[in-house]
């Protein structure tokens, strides 16, 4: 294992602009790296070698000139390939995408180019993103590089893995249900799913818009810091982008989170397989040693809000693919066919009876849920995670109860639109797993900052599977 | 004596609906059917809670409002 694959993007790119290292050497390290992870996991769905490393020489050259340089200049970056870049065709993990390359960069592409960010590689997902495990039926599931019989965890599938295996620092990802955070709990990295509207979504593959989020996943703290901040603010393309001022996340890394109060939902973390219980006393325990003071809370009742986010989620998925599941069914994989069929048998007064009382309860969970704390802290997967095979049941008749157990405590967290940072366990020389973190609206400052003192204690590691 | 006749079976009412022209085996489409209910079951008691005035925006306006940067 080499330092390189260690560092964060941050000190990457400080160490480009230094001239301690070329882009060029980070870039071609990177696809090396990512060659060894794709043969491991099946994360890359196209490698763009020789457009990275021209990138690369033209950013070496840019420094040597003294240029300036932007905050990831020369940092060698790859994503789920579900972004519009001006030129090619996004795959969307799909076989359904016959459609004219991109005339212009997705908004979150277009503002990491500007900080000076290459991109080595398109990144797997699930198809169409909408799938929690990773199992894609037309491109090939991918497999966790801590133990490939394992998920990733999806949507946002390669990308965890790319960056659990040290390939790349961090990637993009998009959360509709969960594909944040299950990929980062799979593969023992961090994520943060913003709050919904944070970061602007022009340009990226909808899946359901009403819930759709776009995030990072990462290793370090300070990346997810340093990249929020990047993508984050207002954006003339996307009409739902927040006009909130953007807070300094990097700055504001090291704000106290001694006296923050941490709640717990007993009765819906209850529910949780018994070694996820006890891996969340164990964060628990972690995170009072760093100050914060832990106190009950109640959510609204977690059935409802689960069912409330399949009315608004379903029909929403299902209108984008009415046209092609009806001419094109076959060219959809097994399982995405099955659950983008269900949205159609949703009455369109339900969907709206979801979409209406959205308000009522987030008002409820503000003013009842966080009444007396600050965050919430939940698991991400009910259950230890879970092997390729056993999930592996394409559109059969277990799918909706199997999916809805690993959504269980992602996907109604989506209907609140509340921000939302993934953290991996502790491992004890065992397999990852993850807990979240949730605060209140576009409380994601405070949550990297709790996320900072949390790697105090429970530093980043990089993937190889165990022995 | 009238002939007797014996009045047919009604025609089953093809689907209508956004789901009438999708291709699926009976089995998903039942399973499909029964989720659904479930979910309109959930639908229908939230339903007779919510204000007249409950307002699909109502959601944006509340994120931003409570904001917490």
């Amino acid at each position: 294992m080499t330092e390189l694959e260690q560092l964060s993007a941050r000190a990457l790119a400080a160490a480009i602009r230094g001239k301690k290292i070329s882009s060029l050497e980070a870039t071609r390290a990177a696809i090396e790296r990512l060659a060894a992870a794709h043969e491991l996991t099946n994360c890359t769905l196209s490698l763009e070698a020789e457009e990275a490393l021209a990138a690369a020489k033209a950013c070496d050259a840019a420094i040597a000139a003294g240029k300036p340089a932007g905050p990831l200049a020369g940092v060698p970056l790859a994503h789920k390939d579900m972004f519009d870049r001006k030129g090619k065709i996004a795959s969307w993990g799909a076989r359904i995408r016959a459609e004219a390359p991109a005339t212009q960069d997705a908004t979150v592409i277009a503002r990491y180019k500007a900080a000076g960010a290459l991109q080595i590689a398109a990144l797997h997902l699930t198809e169409f993103a909408f799938g929690p495990t990773g199992h894609n039926y037309v491109l090939g599931h991918a497999r966790n590089p801590w133990d490939p019989t394992r998920i990733t965890g999806g949507s946002s599938a390669g990308t965890a893995a790319a960056v659990a295996y040290g390939a790349i620092p961090a990637g993009l990802g998009s959360d509709t249900g969960g594909s944040l955070r299950l990929p980062a709990a799979a593969c023992g990295v961090c994520s943060i799913k913003p709050t919904w509207g944070r970061v602007p979504r022009a340009g990226a593959m909808p899946l359901a818009p009403a819930l759709d989020t776009i995030g990072v996943i990462a290793r370090h703290m300070e990346d997810l810091a340093l990249m929020l901040g990047l993508l984050a603010g207002p954006d003339p393309r996307d009409a739902a982008a927040s006009t909130l001022p953007v807070p300094d996340y990097l700055a504001r890394l090291d704000d106290p989170v001694r006296g923050l109060r941490l709640g717990i939902d007993a009765a819906v973390v209850g529910s949780a397989h018994p070694d996820v219980q006890g891996l969340l006393q164990r964060v628990t325990e972690i995170l009072e040693k760093q100050g914060l003071v832990t106190a009950a809370c109640r959510f609204p009742d977690w059935q409802t809000l689960d069912h409330l986010v399949q009315l608004t989620q379903m029909p929403d998925c299902s209108a984008a693919h009415a046209a092609y599941l009806r001419s094109r069914p076959n060219d959809y994989g097994p399982q995405v066919r099955a659950r983008l069929e269900l949205g159609h048998f949703i009455g369109a007064v339900d969907h709206l009876t979801a979409l209406r009382a959205r308000g009522i309860y987030l008002r409820r969970t503000l003013e009842e849920t966080f009444k007396d704390i600050d965050i919430a802290i939940l698991p991400i997967f009910a259950d230890p995670v879970p092997t390729i095979a056993e999930l592996d049941i394409g559109g059969g008749p277990t799918l909706q109860a199997a999916m809805a157990r690993v959504v269980k405590y992602t996907r109604p967290i989506n209907y609140l639109g509340l921000p939302t940072l993934a953290l991996p366990v502790p491992r004890a020389g065992g397999l990852p797993n993850g807990i979240q973190l949730i605060g209140r609206p576009y409380a994601e400052a405070q949550l990297l900052a709790v996320g900072r003192a949390y790697q105090r204690e429970v530093p980043p590691e990089v993937a190889r599977p165990l022995a | 004596m009238p002939e007797q006749t014996i009045d047919p079976q009604p025609e089953p009412a093809a689907e209508a609906g956004p789901a009438a022209g999708l291709e699926m085996p009976p089995e998903r489409r039942r399973a499909a059917k029964a989720h659904a209910a479930l979910l309109a079951e959930t639908a229908a008691k939230v339903a007779a809670g919510l204000p007249l005035s409950a307002d699909v925006d109502d959601f944006r306006r509340i994120l931003a409002a409570e904001a917490r940067p």
